[in-house]
């Protein structure tokens, strides 16, 4: 059982819930953070942490279009446990649509 | 997910976490069947134990309080111990959630109990469900 990052945080990368996941599940590329699933206990402090209500259980329905994405993702990017600056038009990109295909590959810098 | 309100007074659960902490594993140090394998990991020495409760109890506080106090690899730390097995997580949890009752109030209680089932089922999991199938995928036959 984990939790798993999905679409809004695209472009948002807010990184709150770096800080108080206990066992330093976050995996963090150039736009988006993903949870690696063999490492998350599934305790759940980081979804009321998310300001843009990007992590959820992969109980619900819209965890399986992301779970795989953080599986690979997660072992490829750098570990994140330090909340970095978000991007400065992080708010403006909050909740907008279609923000799949705005998703980057490449690492957190 | 039940959530603690926010009105909860902070101090007063962490106060709480240390009395459920040190009175679930004062019972798990008696307990003939969790007890041995606690016994092997930290022996009986009185520093390990007292060590062994700050950190669950920074544990609890960053699970339920989201204190950030606690940043560990429980699944490495449980992966060490040599005499694991799958029914000694029903005990530790019915052992847990009798703690819970008698020393939370009923909200509270609610609210470790469902933690502690999801990090248990997750922990159970991981090691006697997925670590095993990764390990015989590298494993010679």
């Amino acid at each position: 059982m984990t939790y798993v990052v999905t679409e809004n945080c695209i472009k948002c990368k807010y990184m709150d819930c770096v800080e108080v996941c206990p066992v330093d599940c976050f995996y963090a590329g150039e736009n988006m953070l993903v949870i690696h699933p063999d490492e998350c206990i599934d305790c759940g402090v980081c979804e009321p942490e998310c300001p843009a209500e990007a992590i959820v259980p992969d109980s619900d329905a819209t965890a399986n279009a992301w779970l795989e994405r953080n599986r690979t993702y997660a072992s490829q990017w750098p570990n994140l446990t330090r909340k970095g600056e978000p991007p400065p038009d992080a708010d403006e990109w909050k909740d907008k649509p279609g923000k799949e295909a705005l998703f980057s590959p490449e690492p957190h810098k | 997910m039940a959530e603690l309100q926010a009105e909860a007074p902070y101090a007063a659960v962490e106060d709480s976490i240390r009395q459920l902490v040190d009175l679930f594993y004062a019972r798990v140090r008696q307990d003939p069947q969790l007890g041995p394998v606690f016994a092997g990991a930290l022996g009986e020495s009185e520093a390990a134990w007292a060590q062994h409760l700050a950190r669950l109890s920074d544990f609890w506080s960053s699970v339920v309080l989201r204190s950030g106090r606690y940043h560990g690899d429980p699944f490495s730390t449980h992966l060490r111990l040599p005499d694991l097995e799958p029914a000694m997580f029903d005990r530790w949890l019915a052992l847990w959630g009798e703690t819970c009752t008698e020393v939370l109030d009923p909200e509270l209680a609610d609210i470790f109990r469902d933690r502690a089932d999801r990090i248990a089922r997750s922990l159970r999991m991981g090691l006697f469900e997925r670590l095993p199938a990764k390990l015989s995928k590298v494993s010679p036959p």
